[in-house]
């Protein structure tokens, strides 16, 4: 069978078409499977049943925090009040502590509360433990766990007492899975953390 | 068969076809937000029983029906956040059904998720239980609507 020269460029150009939308379509069903990360925020309280739950996708904070441009949000940035270092290098202090094996760095022992910062792998280790002082003040128990990756995105995207929400969630999307936050005391738990599921029960 | 009723014929069945047409028309403007969907449900004796499905573009529409000066204070407090929203309605329609807030106090569950492409608020307490799914996309544009209403001068 013969095929003219018009035909040929019309297969041609047919299998080029056919080759961009293969691509083109095997780049969005790896878009489309690239796994999704979510932000949980859970409060227990007292009572048996008693909760909150949140749960956010990051992809859709990513998104919606730099279209706010409202009080001190702008762009995906917020304004912190005075955040004054002094002469203290934070970013070379990060590194020394990421440098270093795993240790204590910090323990505060008082009447009322007990503090300890640690490194333990790649996280940041922060206990506080408040004691019961009658009525005004009952225990509490804080643990978080920040991995160093996300300490770093925090120091390195906070310029002029702003910090760069964005460059923070994607960090958390990268390497969020150990983050942390855990608050007890006698009325609730509060719970945050990151991972792959979207439904956290 | 006489000419005139073959003639008749024709007509009525091109009636036919354009009704069909206008019918299927219609109906593809009044599904293409999707539907809204209104449950509520009082549990007390001879409570209310309301169950009210609306196609969604009529969502907009029936703020046409509010008078001006009620919707200038909310669209002002809104158009801020109009940004933000149509970004988070333009990603939710890409992620996967999940339940965004879930609260349980005492006897009462309040749960806010995705469910397809419409948000769920599931209500349910002691007294009544209320659905409200409404399609994410009937959400965009009747806030669109809602935030646009500042522009415009307040009608005395």
């Amino acid at each position: 069978m013969k095929i003219n020269q018009r035909t040929a460029v019309a297969l041609a150009m047919a299998a080029i078409v056919a080759a961009v939308l293969l691509v083109a379509g095997m780049g969005r069903a790896r878009a489309a499977n690239a796994p999704d990360r979510y932000l949980h925020v859970r409060v227990d309280g007292a009572t048996a049943g008693e909760k909150a739950c949140v749960n956010v996708p990051l992809s859709l904070a990513e998104k919606v925090l730099p279209a706010i441009n409202h009080g001190d949000m702008h762009g995906g940035k917020v304004k912190l009040g005075n955040l004054h270092t002094g002469d203290i290098d934070v970013h070379a202090i990060l590194e020394a502590v990421r440098s270093s094996p795993d240790n204590e760095f910090v323990t505060v022992q008082q009447a009322d509360q007990d503090v300890r910062v640690a490194k333990s792998g790649d996280n940041l280790v922060i206990h506080v433990r408040s004691k019961d002082a009658g009525k005004e003040k009952k225990s509490q128990q804080v643990d978080v766990t920040v991995p160093l990756s996300i300490v770093d995105a925090v120091l390195k995207n906070t310029v002029d007492n702003e910090i760069d929400l964005n460059a923070v969630l994607r960090a958390l999307e990268n390497g969020g899975e150990n983050f942390l936050v855990d608050v007890q005391d006698s009325d609730q738990t509060v719970r945050v953390w990151v991972d792959g599921k979207n439904d956290p029960n | 068969m006489p000419r005139a009723e073959k003639e008749a014929n024709v007509i009525l069945a091109k009636l036919g076809v354009g009704m069909l047409c206008v019918t299927v028309t219609a109906g593809s403007v009044a599904l293409s937000e999707g539907l809204v969907h209104v449950r509520v449900h009082e549990k007390a004796p001879n409570g209310t029983h309301l169950s009210l499905v609306v196609p969604g573009v009529l969502a907009p529409a029936a703020l046409f029906c509010i008078p001006q000066r009620h919707l200038q204070q909310a669209s002002e407090q809104l158009r801020p956040w109009m940004p933000a929203i149509q970004a988070a309605v333009d990603e939710l329609k890409d992620e996967q059904d999940m339940t965004f807030v879930e609260v349980v106090q005492g006897e009462q569950h309040v749960r806010v998720s995705k469910s397809g492409g419409a948000v769920v608020v599931d209500v349910d307490d002691p007294r009544e239980t209320v659905h409200v799914s409404t399609p994410l996309r009937a959400i965009g544009s009747t806030l669109e609507e809602l935030a646009s209403k500042s522009d415009q001068p307040i009608a005395q």
